[in-house]
């Protein structure tokens, strides 16, 4: 349950696709454009992907999660294009018996994408457009 | 040989190109097509890290790149 795509994620749609007998939960993370970077103010946004190997790097991702936590089920979409401040980049769903696997498994999820799934972020201020530079890998 | 190699994110911008061809030895390994690349581009080797993925993976520096691998450069990633 990847989706790589530009449109907005159908949060409901997702969520119920998520569930699955025995699920008691379903943890939610949702990824929007903040107005301001480093003392910045942000306007626009731009989101680039490398969409083969993101696909492979999220599928390892969500693979991790069942096998370190026990989620039942994975889902997330990252969009990519053109985004205003506020719009929605990243959904991740989560469905587990339990909640306290399904918060670690997401907090996991986010933590491993910002760090080896290949999309990047050019921000726009008033100064002009910036690449962000991404945390280095461990 | 030739090793075709594609570029993501800023280095884009700095390249001005998608992808190119870099003529290099045969057996030449991750870090020494990484050097080359740095090389040609002082941009990209002012950069405290410059990724390298073969085939979709992240792979150690010593690999050796076949010559119909699919090699990527891009910097550290910023999504989520």
């Amino acid at each position: 349950m990847i989706f790589i795509q530009r449109e907005e994620a159908d949060r409901n749609a997702i969520t119920e696709m998520v569930q699955r007998s025995g699920s008691g939960c379903v943890v939610q993370f949702i990824g929007v454009v903040r107005d301001n970077s480093e003392g910045k103010e942000v306007s626009n946004m731009t989101v680039e992907v490398y969409e083969e190997m993101a696909r492979k790097q999220l599928e390892d991702i969500r693979a991790e999660c069942k096998a370190k936590f026990g989620v039942q089920e994975v889902a997330i979409v990252h969009r990519y294009g053109e985004f205003k401040v506020g719009d929605e980049l990243v959904f991740i769903a989560i469905s587990a018996g339990h909640r306290k696997a399904a918060f670690k498994a997401c907090m996991y999820f986010i933590d491993e994408l910002k760090q080896r799934v290949p999309i990047w972020k050019k921000e726009v201020n008033p100064d002009g457009s910036y690449w962000v530079e991404g945390e280095k890998r461990e | 040989m030739k090793i075709k190699v594609t570029y993501y994110g800023q280095f884009r911008d700095i390249t001005g190109l998608k992808e190119e061809e870099i003529e290099a030895k045969d057996g030449v390994t991750v870090v020494e097509l990484r050097d080359q690349v740095r090389d040609k581009y002082a941009k990209i080797a002012a950069k405290e890290e410059v990724l390298v993925a073969i085939n979709n993976s992240f792979t150690s520096l010593e690999t050796v790149v076949k010559k119909d691998d699919k090699v990527a450069f891009f910097p550290p990633v910023s999504g989520g």
